[in-house]
């Protein structure tokens, strides 16, 4: 099985040119499920789905979401995670608006969305100790000492391309990811500490 | 006596077919509409199931023309539109299906692009109750669902159009009965993406679309004929109607009526327009007009506001 590769941490990471991350590991799974083994490629975006609309590429993924433009062009599978961005704050304290209020963000998709609604961004690499409001992934934020607010800054459903109209492999990809979902909240949360560990 | 300019007034013993039409006109509306929400809600990328949802809303269009139809019908003309109201529906007629036909032109450029492009089409799973579902299960039971309540509506509606003389309802009910066929080769369509042949959605899609194109055309052929005066058939346009030859018939037959020609157009189910006759003489002549006006009215329910206009000849 030919899997196209696009970085993206925590879903595809590159770790000395070995893939790693949760899509990885959930394709490896799946590849072994089939009887077979998954021959790994690394390339851009634009390359990668090329390369699977005309067949060149049998899966690629790269934390895709159903928003992808992508998709009147390959054939995505039904989303298999859905993942919330939202703003939460050290207990005991509420924020009722980010607006004008300092937030930290350790990812640019959530510094861009809290720029967008007026909060002023403390961009860091990794939340390690929480003194204020801090905006990230709902699985990201259970492992922190934080309280959830109501503000949700965004909401994505994640998925994998396949080649278009592969409907019987993208049938049995999509009730194996069904099959993960359960543990998938716990994969992503492993991943986060093992970059933690490899800083 | 009739004045002119005096609302159309349905005759009492048609009125039971007309308030029933009407039922089943809203039942139409209400059962098409939840098919277009059911479509709607499996459609995914499927060009077969985007080409049935056109040919749905195409089938809105002529219970909603009936119902605007029967509501103006009732309305009195007035002082800015002199003739009434009634040509309302067919405008509307003709623009609604203007608009679709592109729209059934579009779907079916569209399908024969994604047949000669090669486009497969991508159908993902859904979960319900738990379980992973493929969609084109669920587009099959949307089609069947979209296949019976039409059917059985326009079986019903059928007799109701030729006592009533309504082509809007005639077109309706043909519409609906019509449909299954298109139902049938989506439900085709879907079942060959199920057995891997990419290219039956397209092929069901141009089937569907080449279909809407037929009801489309039929729909603005009937409505410009209508705007353009055409000479009244009957209900199924096959033929021509035999009221204005009866009219024609019945007037010879008074002793003063040398002559006599109808010339009338349809508006909606009504027929409307004059009648020239050659008197013998001119003896009397407003009282016999009067008489012959409403023999003329008396020979069928359908004549409204007909003219009666003496002339001294109808030869040239």
């Amino acid at each position: 099985m030919r899997v196209g590769l696009i970085e993206h941490p925590p879903w595809v990471i590159r770790a000395n040119g070995e893939p790693r991350g949760v899509e990885v590991e959930l394709v490896r799974q799946f590849a072994n499920e089939l009887g077979t083994t998954p021959e790994w490629h690394w390339g851009g975006a634009q390359q990668q789905m090329e390369a699977l609309e005309h067949y060149g590429l049998d899966l690629v993924i790269g934390g895709f979401t159903s928003r992808s433009p992508w998709k009147d062009y390959v054939g995505f599978t039904a989303p298999y995670f859905e993942e919330s961005i939202r703003v939460a704050a050290p207990p005991g304290t509420s924020v009722k608006t980010v607006k004008g209020v300092q937030v930290i963000a350790e990812d640019d998709w959530a510094a861009s969305l809290l720029q967008e609604e007026g909060a002023t961004v403390i961009r860091v690499n990794q939340i390690q100790s929480v003194t204020g409001p801090v905006a990230a992934a709902d699985w990201r934020l259970q492992t922190l000492n934080v309280t959830n607010t109501d503000i949700e800054l965004d909401r994505v459903k994640h998925v994998m391309a396949a080649p278009p109209g592969e409907n019987g492999f993208i049938k049995r990809l999509d009730e194996f990811l069904h099959q993960k979902r359960p543990s998938l909240v716990s994969m992503l949360q492993q991943e986060a500490s093992q970059n933690e560990i490899a800083r | 006596m009739k004045l002119p300019g005096d609302p159309f007034r349905l005759p009492p013993d048609k009125r039971p077919a007309s308030d029933r039409a009407k039922r089943l006109e809203w039942l139409t509306i209400i059962f098409i509409l939840s098919i277009i929400g059911v479509i709607s809600a499996v459609m995914g990328a499927s060009q077969t199931m985007k080409a049935m949802w056109v040919e749905d809303v195409l089938s809105l269009i002529p219970p909603i023309a009936f119902l605007v139809g029967r509501y103006f019908s009732d309305k009195a003309p007035d002082q800015q539109f002199l003739y009434g109201y009634r040509r309302t529906v067919s405008i509307a007629f003709l623009s609604a299906a203007t608009a679709l036909l592109g729209l059934g032109l579009y779907v079916l450029i569209d399908s024969v692009a994604k047949l000669v492009f090669g486009e497969a089409p991508t159908i993902q799973t859904v979960e319900l109750f738990g379980h992973r579902v493929w969609l084109g299960w669920l587009m099959i039971a949307a089609l069947i669902y979209s296949i019976i309540p039409p059917l059985i509506l326009g079986r019903m509606k059928l007799p109701l159009a030729t006592e009533l003389h309504d082509k809007a309802l005639q077109t309706d009910a043909n519409i609906n009965k019509g449909d299954w066929l298109a139902g049938l080769a989506g439900i085709f369509g879907i079942v060959g993406i199920a057995y891997g042949y990419w290219w039956s959605d397209s092929v069901a899609a141009i089937l569907i679309s080449a279909e809407i194109l037929r009801d489309g055309i039929s729909d603005m052929r009937n409505s410009i004929a209508q705007l353009m005066n055409r000479r009244p058939t009957s209900v199924d346009g096959k033929e021509d109607d035999p009221v204005p030859a009866k009219i024609e018939e019945e007037l010879q037959r008074l002793s003063w009526v040398k002559k006599a020609r109808a010339r009338l157009r349809e508006d909606g189910d009504v027929l409307t327009g004059e009648v020239f006759v050659v008197p013998q003489d001119e003896h009397s002549l407003l009282d016999r007009l009067q008489q012959a006006t409403d023999v003329a009215h008396r020979v069928d329910w359908r004549l409204y506001d007909v003219n009666v206009v003496p002339v001294r000849s109808l030869e040239p």
